[in-house]
């Protein structure tokens, strides 16, 4: 909110000339974003530091907030073996589906790229799931393919993966990276920057597909591959629909996709414990908040910014 | 990406007037804008009128056959209060259970809803649920059997009236057991059978079809809840705690587990399944012979098993004593922030005390609790209403006095029990690991 960066004013301003054009406008901005400000406040903001005080409470949704400092932490550490069962379950799913999702995406995206008809054909057709995304259809629809005498099981005679306790996580990993539609697209537009010269004087050099991917398509893409990283992690600790849906709300069988969020709805609006749901959602945040500083950290060591080398090559 | 978006060419050209007037559209834009985001988060108010008419939502959990006759009853019920609409959903009780907790919990709880048992203390105690003595002139229960009625009642308060009386029971295919050799379970004036001769049973199915006999019991906190009632003990003591401890559901566990090594009762992936519905149980994916619920939601079963389905008395403890017990099947209770008190009122008396209601619904929500139409509906019962209406005579006298009313905390405990005995069933746990996790989270529970 600087005015610094605010150039001349425009040719109709010159006709009625003002002192301060800048903090004019401003207010006018203020003006315009003032709805948004006051959601950021009143949705965001305000319900954010109520949940940090409830996440200090014993708070049963209907009865006023009893305050117990520390106990549902304490509890949720060393009383709660569900919950750890659901780090287990949400650890091991990220674990599965981030790579998976990145990798097919990209794979994609690199088939995509040297296509010259029908790519936006296909464009679109990979990116439709990930639209369809966070619909609970989807996942419904997901549960009757995987189900005892669904489609999977008819073809393949898997005896319903979802209601095994080793595969329902696969099963749910699995929806997820059947929509890698996002990275896909941004991959993509990723590729599309790399100058072609690089790989003309790769060529020449008589470097292989796979070397000219190596040195070349890596390192150039880094960038792109470090965010989709970080916004596929952080959504993947988050994982909640696809889970409630398949599981029925469960997180079975036998806890094996209780995803943490889905142990939090559990906990808040189950069993009516919101002041333990609040203090597992500031847990969440602050593990997710670790992760992508880990993130962070480890990518001065592999993400290349072009602009990094000296003289750079753009 | 919005960069320089001061260029004089991409203004709107309503903006191009003088400054001060600039900022007064800017204003009312604003304004409006603000307007329709507080206008869209209000607006879900109770009860509204529509066309003059007073709109009451009417929530209850059950199977399509009480959708159908709980709708024909709701028809007539507006078709006698014309200045009423009632709009009425239903859900399997898991769904049922999830959805009420968070539409209570965002001040938004249907005017008329259907309660269960373990619901009342939570919801009373919580001022989701209005106190019935302030509209005794529309709702009556002058008819009602006082016992029963009372376990509605908290703090001296009536905050719920019970709609039927209920007992759990075994429900069985009888072609099959026949077809097994098997001879009907006696009935509790027979002396009924104990947890051992149940278990045998099973066994002869399971032998003589290659199926399974039953739904493992092992999931059901109510199953337990009768087998811990036969050995003289109970779920809760009188002050709210635990009233058995590890051992007990140790010895629980082990005993269902075996039977599930077996094979004589349900496997894990079929017993999971299990969310409140007939539809899901073993019985009515006919994957198991017989399964153990409550005799009203049994009717459902009669849509999947056409050959039918015959009920038998829960089992008993090995010195004979009876675990099961009357409960009041279900509640009706009013939000407490209702915009039309009255007219909800209104619609439970009608479910509850109306003649022709009474025969339209049956025994579909247990046997009626209002006694003169118990009476008078008692001859006219037919088919499965006619079966559960004989099956609870067979036990008049022969039950226990019902525990008192659960403590808040049992709803979420109900479903941990379910997970718990996942971890047993899918060999993850031994049944005292399993047992051990339950009593540290039910005391957990039952603190706060």
């Amino acid at each position: 909110m600087t005015t610094t960066e605010i150039p001349a004013p425009a040719r109709t301003e010159k006709t009625t000339p003002v002192k301060r054009p800048g903090r004019q406008r401003e207010g006018a901005a203020w003006v315009f974003l003032s709805p948004w400000v006051l959601g950021a406040c009143v949705l965001t903001l305000l319900p954010m530091a109520v949940s940090l005080y409830l996440s200090f409470t014993d708070y049963d949704l209907f009865n006023s907030p009893k305050w117990v400092g520390l106990r549902n932490y304490t509890q949720m550490f060393t009383e709660d073996p569900r919950y750890w069962r659901s780090v287990g379950a949400t650890l091991m799913y990220v674990v599965i589906a981030v790579p998976l999702q990145l990798g097919l995406a990209l794979v994609v995206a690199l088939a995509l790229k040297n296509m010259k008809r029908g790519r936006a054909f296909y464009r679109s057709a990979f990116y439709a799931p990930s639209l369809l995304g966070a619909s609970m259809s989807v996942a419904l629809v997901w549960r009757a393919l995987f189900n005892e005498g669904g489609t999977v099981d008819n073809l393949f005679g898997t005896g319903g993966w979802i209601f095994k306790p080793g595969w329902a996580l696969v099963t749910v990993a699995l929806l997820t990276v059947w929509q890698f539609g996002a990275p896909m697209v941004i991959f993509l537009a990723g590729l599309q920057q790399i100058p072609g010269e690089l790989y003309e004087a790769a060529e020449v050099d008589g470097a292989s597909r796979w070397r000219q991917f190596l040195s070349i398509t890596v390192p150039m893409l880094s960038p792109v591959i470090f965010f989709n990283l970080v916004l596929q992690t952080i959504q993947a600790f988050q994982v909640f629909t696809p889970a409630f849906a398949v599981s029925g709300g469960k997180g079975g069988p036998a806890d094996s996709t209780l995803f943490y969020t889905l142990y939090l709805y559990d906990r808040g609006f189950v069993a009516s414990h919101m002041g333990y749901a609040s203090a597992m959602a500031w847990v969440l945040l602050i593990v997710i908040g670790a992760v992508t500083a880990v993130l962070f950290r480890t990518s001065r060591s592999w993400v290349f910014y072009a602009s990094d080398t000296e003289g750079g090559v753009r | 990406m919005p960069g320089n978006r001061t260029k004089e060419s991409w203004r709107p050209w309503s903006f191009r007037r003088s400054r001060r007037s600039r900022t007064g559209v800017a204003v009312t834009a604003a304004g409006l804008a603000l307007g329709a985001v507080l206008t869209a988060c209000s607006g879900t108010d109770g009860s509204t009128s529509a066309g003059g008419k007073v709109v009451l939502r009417y929530t209850w959990w059950g199977n399509p056959d009480r959708a159908a006759r709980t709708q024909s009853a709701v028809d007539l019920f507006e078709k006698k209060h014309p200045d009423v609409d009632v709009q009425t959903s239903f859900a399997g009780y898991d769904a049922y259970k999830q959805k009420l907790a968070t539409q209570a919990a965002g001040g938004d709880a249907p005017d008329v809803m259907q309660l269960d048992y373990r619901m009342i203390d939570q919801y009373a105690s919580g001022g989701v649920l209005l106190d019935l003595g302030t509209q005794q002139n529309a709702l009556k229960t002058g008819e009602f059997e006082p016992g029963l009625l009372a376990t509605g009642k908290l703090n001296g308060k009536q905050y719920a009236v019970p709609q039927g009386r209920g007992t759990e029971t075994v429900v069985y295919d009888p072609t099959q057991w026949k077809g097994a050799g098997l001879e009907p379970p006696a009935d509790a004036s027979d002396g009924g059978w104990t947890w051992d001769q149940w278990a045998d049973a099973m066994r002869v199915l399971k032998e003589k079809t290659g199926k399974p006999g039953g739904t493992d019991p092992g999931h059901s906190e109510d199953a337990f809840e009768v087998w811990l009632r036969g050995q003289g003990k109970a779920l809760y003591t009188k002050s709210h705690e635990l009233g058995f401890t590890a051992d007990d559901l140790t010895r629980w566990w082990t005993f269902s587990d075996k039977l599930r090594r077996e094979g004589v009762v349900s496997p894990a992936e079929q017993t999971t399944q299990i969310d409140g519905s007939v539809e899901n149980t073993p019985l009515g994916r006919r994957t198991a012979f017989s399964d153990m619920n409550w005799d009203a939601p049994a009717s459902g079963y009669l849509a999947l098993i056409p050959d039918g389905i015959a009920l038998a008395p829960m089992p008993s403890g090995a010195d004979g004593t009876p675990g099961q017990y009357f409960k009041p099947s279900m509640f009706m209770g009013i939000a407490a922030d209702t915009g039309s008190p009255e007219q909800a009122a209104q619609l439970i008396d009608f479910m509850l005390n109306d003649r022709e209601a009474a025969a339209i619904l049956g025994a579909t929500r247990g046997i009626p609790v209002n006694e003169s139409i118990r009476e008078e509906l008692a001859p006219k019962l037919k088919d499965f209403d006619k079966t559960i209406y004989a099956y609870q005579a067979t036990l008049e006298g022969k039950l226990n006095t019902p525990p008192q009313a659960p403590p808040s905390g049992d709803s979420a405990l109900q479903t941990t029990f379910q997970r718990d005995y996942d971890q047993v069933s899918y060999e993850r746990m031994s049944p005292r690991e399993a047992a051990q996790d339950y009593v540290t989270e039910a005391k957990a529970e039952l603190r706060s």
